[in-house]
């Protein structure tokens, strides 16, 4: 059941056939600004601090198209609008649980902004300014789980965000917040590695940090065999933290819409 | 017949943060925590046994969404109990949401951007219905209805008549045992209304679904629902036959008497004169217990009486009449 949710919104997304060249053109300008700061960084030296320009190019590729894929706004503000509004009520009516119906809704979404946004920008970038392969295959097959989890966690941190928005009547602030700790601590943008070392330290624990900096860190091999391990670990448990903590939010927005009316 | 559905002395009240006007009292309204409460439902009871129609009537804000919600389990009652097929709805939300179908006529349950086949069959794997009962009831529900010129376009292309009728199809397809609808046939034109009572009523008899439905449209109760459950201000004020809702309420039935010659000034005992044009007279009848022949008894031969229009008040003047009665005893008291 929740399989034909998934692909009945991969179904619903391409209703909106129109959408998809300016989220195309829209993601590949963002790759390319990017790759463009860190070739005016790289103008006069190889490496700063031991990583190299094709490194921070291939950063780029993996933190831009395949890590930011997936629209985590339009989670927040659904999951957001549907609480304060009351919509959620529906849900209520049908034999499911609703994160669990989102969730899935959301790995469709996922599926589908990858084949035709990330992909084909990740495709077209690359064969522009290059891009490194894994740096090993351990570190390859290691970067799927990673990456599998970078959704994971943000699909749990977005879903949070919005039932936030039942107590605080907006998801609105809760969007810009979050919108400024991703560009700022995730990694998906500015590598971890670029930040004074006790920060850099701090961020690396935050659940933010699996979302863009450690799956491209893994991917570009800055990790060791054990450092790569411990951290899969340590994301896991973040993941399971944030589910216990999205239940336990939706089970009290329930109650709280079951016996106030919302 | 069993009863299926039961209320027990059911209230639901709710809190609301008392807001105060204006700019000092928005500022106001941020820093105190004053509520009020509102009464929604009060001291509501009533069985429905398996099979029954039943049209549940009041003005806006008297408690029917209220009501209904309370019955498939999203709201919980502030005091007494409700009983749907022997459980407790919100406790059982889930083992209950199999066994009901819900229609609200002013929220979409389809897929806004799927064709209605699409959310039709998501409904299919989220209710786990057999392949032959779906495409069994799929087909007889969709003939009935006349679904399929638009079961391939999306639910947002159409019009508001043909998304309900794809919405009582749709809570229709796991073959609920209770169909619930909330104001199913607001906002529709006469065709359309008429299309969604005919249904309802059909399905009603041929699949012996129970159908509770809330409205303040008196025609779908006088076609559809045989009783008649009719709340105000939060409390139940008649529960029966929808024939007996004018003896209960009090009919005012109205005569008009024809004269070849002016009687003069002709006042009755029975019956009261309204208005006076001469040759005819129109008088009320008040009392449920005065028939036209105590009238014509009391009149006796002596007038040359050419014709007689004598008018039973239709559903909705009676209830009018009520409204207007209890607005009239608030303001003087």
């Amino acid at each position: 059941m929740y399989l034909a949710f998934a692909s009945s919104a991969f179904q619903t997304q391409l209703a909106y056939r129109g959408q998809v060249w300016a989220s195309l053109f829209g993601s590949a300008v963002h790759v390319f600004a990017w790759i463009a700061i860190w070739m005016s960084v790289y103008q006069d030296t190889a490496s700063v601090d031991g990583v190299t320009l094709p490194q921070m190019v291939t950063y780029a590729l993996i933190g831009g198209p395949v890590l930011t894929a997936w629209q985590w706004r339009r989670l927040l503000n659904l999951v957001g609008n549907s609480v304060t509004s009351g919509d959620v009520a529906i849900y209520l009516l049908k034999p499911l649980r609703y994160p669990l119906y989102l969730f899935a809704t959301e790995c469709g979404n996922l599926f589908y902004r990858l084949a035709v946004t990330g992909l084909p920008v990740l495709v077209i970038v690359a064969l522009v300014y290059g891009m490194l392969p894994p740096a090993s295959l351990f570190h390859g097959l290691l970067f799927i789980a990673f990456w599998a989890l970078s959704f994971v966690i943000m699909f749990l941190i977005a879903a949070l965000c919005g039932l936030l928005a039942f107590w605080l009547l907006t998801a609105f602030s809760l969007e810009w917040l979050l919108q400024g700790i991703l560009m700022l601590l995730s990694g998906t943008h500015i590598p971890l590695w670029f930040f004074p070392d006790a920060v850099a330290a701090i961020i690396k624990l935050l659940p933010v940090a699996w979302v863009g900096y450690h799956p491209i860190a893994v991917y570009l091999g800055k990790t060791s065999v054990t450092e790569t391990l411990i951290y899969l670990g340590l994301g896991l448990g973040w993941a399971l933290l944030l589910a216990a903590a999205v239940s336990a939010l939706w089970r009290r927005a329930a109650l709280r819409i079951t016996v106030q009316g919302g | 017949m069993s009863t299926i559905i039961e209320a027990r002395a059911v209230s639901k009240r709710f809190r609301q943060h008392r807001r105060f006007p204006g700019l000092r009292g928005a500022i106001r309204t941020l820093f105190t925590a004053e509520y009020s409460e509102v009464a929604a439902v009060t001291d509501v009871s009533y069985a429905i046994s398996q099979g029954e129609a039943v049209g549940y009537l009041g003005p806006n804000g008297a408690g029917k969404s209220t009501m209904i919600k309370m019955l498939t389990g999203i709201l919980v009652p502030t005091s007494g109990a409700v009983s749907v097929l022997g459980r407790t709805p919100h406790r059982e939300r889930m083992t209950n949401a199999r066994e009901i179908g819900v229609v609200f006529g002013q929220r979409s349950q389809l897929w806004w951007d799927l064709p209605v086949r699409d959310s039709f069959e998501l409904h299919r794997r989220i209710y786990g219905i057999a392949d032959a009962r779906f495409t069994a009831n799929l087909d007889y529900l969709s003939d009935l209805l006349d679904l399929g010129p638009f079961l391939d376009r999306a639910v947002r292309q159409l019009s508001l008549g043909q998304r309900m009728r794809a919405e009582i199809v749709m809570a229709l397809l796991h073959d609920p045992k209770i169909l619930f609808l909330d104001e199913p046939t607001i906002g529709l034109d006469v065709v359309a209304k008429d299309a969604v009572r005919r249904f309802l009523t059909r399905v009603n008899r041929e699949r012996g679904t129970t159908i509770i439905l809330t409205t303040h449209d008196l025609q779908d109760i006088e076609q559809i629902c045989p009783r008649l459950i009719m709340v105000d201000q939060s409390r139940l004020i008649f529960d029966g036959d929808l024939r007996n809702l004018r003896a209960t309420l009090g009919s005012r039935r109205r005569l008009t008497l024809e004269f070849g010659a002016d009687p003069g000034s002709l006042t009755l005992r029975t019956a009261l004169l309204t208005a006076d044009e001469g040759l005819r007279k129109h008088y009320l009848l008040e009392r449920e217990d005065i028939s036209l022949v105590d009238v014509l008894t009391e009149l006796g031969n002596g007038y040359d009486l050419k014709d007689i229009a004598f008018e039973e008040p239709n559903i909705e003047e009676v209830i009018r009449t009520f409204y207007q009665g209890r607005d009239a005893a608030r303001a003087a008291g």
